[in-house]
């Protein structure tokens, strides 16, 4: 079994504060990236219990450099994708080829009430597809979804777990913290939570043959609503998105992979507004 | 502005790190604008829409140009220095233009976006911004009658479209240094010339691209390639370079526009 796991940090036990996943902090990022190593490490374990022989484990966290080497399993059956930008993203390396999807540290979409929550970008003040309102997780599941692989496990905290089980209900949920606001949590311990990945991912592994790949109808309507209406002027620069108003705009397509690429443009193109003019 | 009489060097025409200089070039540039409106308006020019292109595009001295021209001004204008092109205009000046990325002898030469394009071509023909944008206004049915800079820039024009009236205002020496007409003459020179561009407009055609339009872009890194490729509709055909075909030249216009800004976010 060949298993694939997104890697995020906000959704790590323990994470309350940009500070704590920023790369440039000297103080806590060196801590907790330990600590999201360590929680990858631990679905990684559960996973090989229930008979995972291979992985790709892709760092999806701002520049994707987060995971610590040293700290992941030896062995020729893991391969770790690093590094940003990757035209992929957050799904770089998710093709037919896997068996199985898990999403660790994974957070609440742009808007939630939840811990650090956001959509790829804080440019995004919501983003839908077919007009139902999409986490990244959610955006992500499509994509894997579109490559006929099922997600199994998510990990983060409840409002992202929550969430996803509805959208997905085979999937097994690992709920580490609940939000105290966006800038402080109620969690489990490290440790805890690790024990709990790795007997979420154990389960998980069970579920495969049930799961299903998650996808939305076709044709694919992407709608993005922006935080500020230049984000949306650079964003119309994109060949195929159409301005709906001041703040929003649109991209179709029957192609879910063209949707996704289209959105991660869009997020790309609409940070190089957020200089001054 | 690059194309201004005198101006050699970055310092006089950055308007993000303002140089004494600056303040200086940019009251030529506004005079080079009138100059070319006050010779328009002799050959019977009735309105004219003057659209500031350099830099953030917040440099023309407005109470310095005449009081009855319109002005497009500030940043960011998806339709860039060519903003507006489609209104019912009877014909174009491009005025303090530069060479094209790459050209020899032309001072402070780029295109659009010195760090991030380092060739553009649209269906195969080689491009500065003059050709970027007569395509544009081309495409809008309105002819370029003048463009005024360099020599370099003012020949690279007149190849591809014969008809355009010129004003060399500088021979550039290398990228940083001129043999330049001092202002005054330059502005004299750019009202006569504007004069007689107007006069002879029914001489003059429209420079258009044929669909579809092929835009290819070569790109200055492979870093800057990897983010535009990932726009839908953008082919990666070389490690820099990519390509976007499209049928309609505002739309390949505008994904030129998105090409270098989103390339400027490579890190």
């Amino acid at each position: 079994m060949n298993v694939y796991i997104s890697c995020d940090m906000e959704g790590t036990a323990g994470i309350c504060s940009w500070k704590q996943c920023d790369p440039s902090d000297v103080h806590e990022y060196p801590v907790f990236r330990r600590f999201m190593t360590l929680e990858v490490r631990a679905a990684m374990a559960g996973a090989t219990e229930a008979g995972a022989t291979r992985f790709v484990v892709n760092d999806s966290h701002w520049s994707m450099r987060n995971l610590l080497f040293d700290e992941l399993p030896d062995g020729d059956e893991l391969r770790v994708v690093s590094g940003a930008p990757k035209p992929w993203s957050m799904t770089q390396g998710l093709d037919a080829s896997i068996d199985a999807v898990f999403f660790t540290g994974y957070h609440g979409k742009a808007g939630d009430c939840a811990t650090l929550s956001h959509t790829y970008s804080d440019s995004i003040y919501s983003v839908c597809v077919n007009g139902i309102a999409c986490s990244e997780a959610l955006l992500n599941a499509a994509l894997a979804g579109s490559q006929g692989v099922p997600v199994v496990l998510i990990t983060g905290d409840r409002t992202i777990v929550e969430e996803t089980m509805r959208a997905m209900p085979w999937v097994v949920g690992v709920t580490v913290k609940d939000a105290v606001g966006f800038s402080a949590v109620n969690s489990l311990t490290p440790e805890a939570a690790r024990e709990a990945i790795r007997a979420g991912a154990r389960e998980a592994m069970t579920r495969i043959e049930t799961a299903r790949p998650f996808g939305f109808d076709p044709p694919f309507e992407l709608t993005i609503e922006t935080g500020t209406v230049e984000h949306a002027d650079f964003i119309e620069l994109i060949p195929g998105f159409t301005r709906l108003g001041g703040r929003a705009l649109r991209f179709t397509s029957t192609h879910y992979p063209t949707v996704l690429q289209a959105f991660i443009a869009a997020t790309r193109i609409a940070a190089a507004a957020d200089s001054i003019a | 502005m690059e194309g201004v009489a005198g101006v050699c060097a970055p310092e006089q025409v950055d308007a993000r790190k303002p140089h004494p200089e600056y303040a200086i070039f940019r009251r030529y540039y506004t005079q080079e604008v009138t100059s070319a409106i006050e010779g328009a308006r002799a050959a019977g020019a009735a309105q004219m829409l003057v659209n500031d292109s350099h830099g953030p595009m917040r440099n023309l001295l407005l109470d310095e140009l005449p009081s009855d021209v319109r002005v497009i001004f500030g940043n960011r204008k998806p339709f860039s220095m060519v903003q507006d092109a489609d209104g019912g205009f009877d014909g174009a000046f491009f005025i303090g233009y530069h060479g094209a990325a790459g050209d020899l002898d032309a001072v402070l030469c780029h295109t659009y976006t010195p760090s991030v394009i380092y060739d553009a071509h649209i269906n195969g023909v080689r491009c500065s911004e003059a050709t970027i944008n007569a395509g544009l206004l081309g495409y809008y049915g309105v002819p370029l009658l003048l463009v005024t800079g360099d020599r370099t820039t003012v020949h690279g024009v007149q190849e591809q479209m014969p008809w355009v009236h010129g004003v060399i205002v500088k021979d550039s020496i290398g990228n940083s240094a001129a043999a330049s007409m001092v202002p005054q003459a330059a502005q004299r020179e750019i009202r006569r010339a504007a004069q007689a561009a107007v006069r002879a407009a029914s001489g003059a055609r429209l420079f258009r691209f044929d669909p579809p339009i092929t835009l290819d872009v070569g790109l200055v890194t492979a870093g800057q390639a990897d983010l535009v490729a990932t726009i839908p509709g953008f082919e990666r055909i070389g490690s820099r370079n990519v390509r976007f075909v499209h049928d309609s030249y505002p739309v390949a216009f505008k994904a030129f526009v998105a090409t270098w800004r989103l390339g400027s976010m490579a890190r």
